[in-house]
């Protein structure tokens, strides 16, 4: 058959739509399922499990002392990568400001009616169950069939929390959109995640290590997010009035074998997709102990682990919200706060 | 259930046992770590892993 001929005798071109694949085109950077195997080895064992809760206890207060700042009853609470409730249990703690000499707060858990725990790996979600802070909070375990997807309707809750799990999405920038579609009009989205520099002393032995005896690297860490890109997320997300901020909790360990021994118990090894690199060599775990040793050690002889966790708060928009002024509508140079605070505080610059 | 010891704490304990060849050779890959190459500290790690697998046939 011949080509129909347009007007100059060339064939007539037929031209078809560009079509991009819905959605952004994503690239899985965890293994979703090596993660969920690691949780759930992680949880069989209940009472190493919780020994290593450290972390996650501490993280989960330091989330819970934000929700103070909002003076608001809650009724309905996500608890977004729930882990194995940390943040229900330190809800129900009597006095979340553990560092504060102000007297006795009620137990947050008062200010929130109902509390949603959503995970994927079940034995970690129903792990503490049996214990008595259950009875002291109206919790529900919900477990997600993906880390990626909430299964929950818009404007359901008037908080969304997260505590050390985000850390392990590949797809944030769509976790953070629908969270922030589930959440109610001026409700705020509280997380904390694990990001940056989290373990470097243990990235940098572990490299040289692998450097000095087999002459190359190979990827043992899991990249992690950089506080630096937080606040363009949340906002491409959709959130307003967002907060950032950085904190290191630094933890010493006796080796690098406990700290390594402590990681997998918590389930937060390695889950890199595609990683067929096989486990690191004795060789290599040795000469790594030494370098921690000389590289970051602690003067008594222990070594510092240091976890750094970025802070995010961001609030739904709506209509009745504060808003931030408008550029160039400030009354105050800063360069004169700044300014007058060095020089001792200048009489008269307001 | 009974408690049994993981390799990972059995590495640990004879690594332990090695404090100075540990530190010999954390020394030399310390003293020029920005420009790290293959078997720099050989001597130093033959040493040290002479040492540990000492300690790990010892128990």
């Amino acid at each position: 058959m011949r080509p129909s001929l347009g007007r100059f005798g060339y064939p007539k071109s037929v031209r078809g739509y560009a079509v991009q694949a819905p959605g952004a085109p994503t690239l899985d950077v965890f293994s979703r399922r090596t993660k969920w195997l690691q949780k759930e080895r992680a949880a069989r064992d209940a009472e190493t499990s919780r020994k290593v809760d450290y972390v996650r206890d501490e993280v989960a207060a330091r989330l819970c002392e934000r929700l103070l700042d909002i003076k608001r009853h809650f009724p309905h609470v996500l608890d977004l990568g729930a882990n194995a409730c940390n943040i229900a249990r330190i809800l129900t703690r009597p006095n979340p400001d553990s560092y504060s000499a102000a007297p006795v707060y009620e137990p947050l858990s008062s200010r929130v009616s109902a509390l949603t725990a959503a995970e994927s790996s079940r034995s970690l979600l129903h792990r503490d169950e049996d214990l008595p802070f259950n009875n002291e909070i109206a919790i529900t375990r919900h477990l997600l069939a993906s880390d990626e997807t909430l299964p929950f309707a818009p404007h359901t809750f008037d908080a969304v929390l997260s505590s050390c799990s985000l850390h392990w999405v590949n797809d944030l920038p769509s976790v953070l959109t629908q969270v922030n579609n589930i959440l109610k009009p001026d409700a705020p989205f509280m997380a904390a995640m694990l990001g940056g520099d989290s373990l470097f002393e243990l990235r940098t032995s572990l490299q040289l290590a692998e450097m000095e005896r087999r002459g190359g690297i190979g990827i043992h860490m899991s990249p992690l997010a950089d506080v630096r890109d937080v606040g363009g997320l949340l906002q491409r997300a959709g959130f307003r009035l967002l907060t950032v901020d950085v904190d290191d909790i630094v933890v010493d360990y006796p080796d690098s074998f406990a700290l390594m021994a402590d990681l997998q118990a918590m389930g937060e090894s390695n889950a890199l997709a595609g990683r067929d690199v096989p486990p690191i060599r004795r060789d290599v775990l040795v000469a790594a102990d030494a370098i921690y040793r000389a590289l970051h050690g602690n003067d008594d002889g222990t070594l510092p682990a240091t976890f750094r966790l970025i802070y995010m708060i961001g609030w739904k928009e709506a209509p009745q919200q504060a808003k931030p002024l408008e550029r160039g509508s400030g009354m105050v140079s800063i360069k004169d706060v700044l300014e007058g605070q060095r020089t001792g505080g200048k009489s008269g610059n307001r | 259930m009974p408690q049994k010891t993981r390799p990972v704490e059995r590495i640990a304990a004879a690594v332990a046992k090695c404090p100075h060849e540990s530190a010999a050779y954390g020394k030399c890959v310390l003293a020029d770590y920005n420009n790290m190459s293959k078997d720099k500290c050989l001597a130093e790690f033959l040493r040290l892993k002479e040492c540990f697998t000492a300690a790990m046939k010892k128990r």
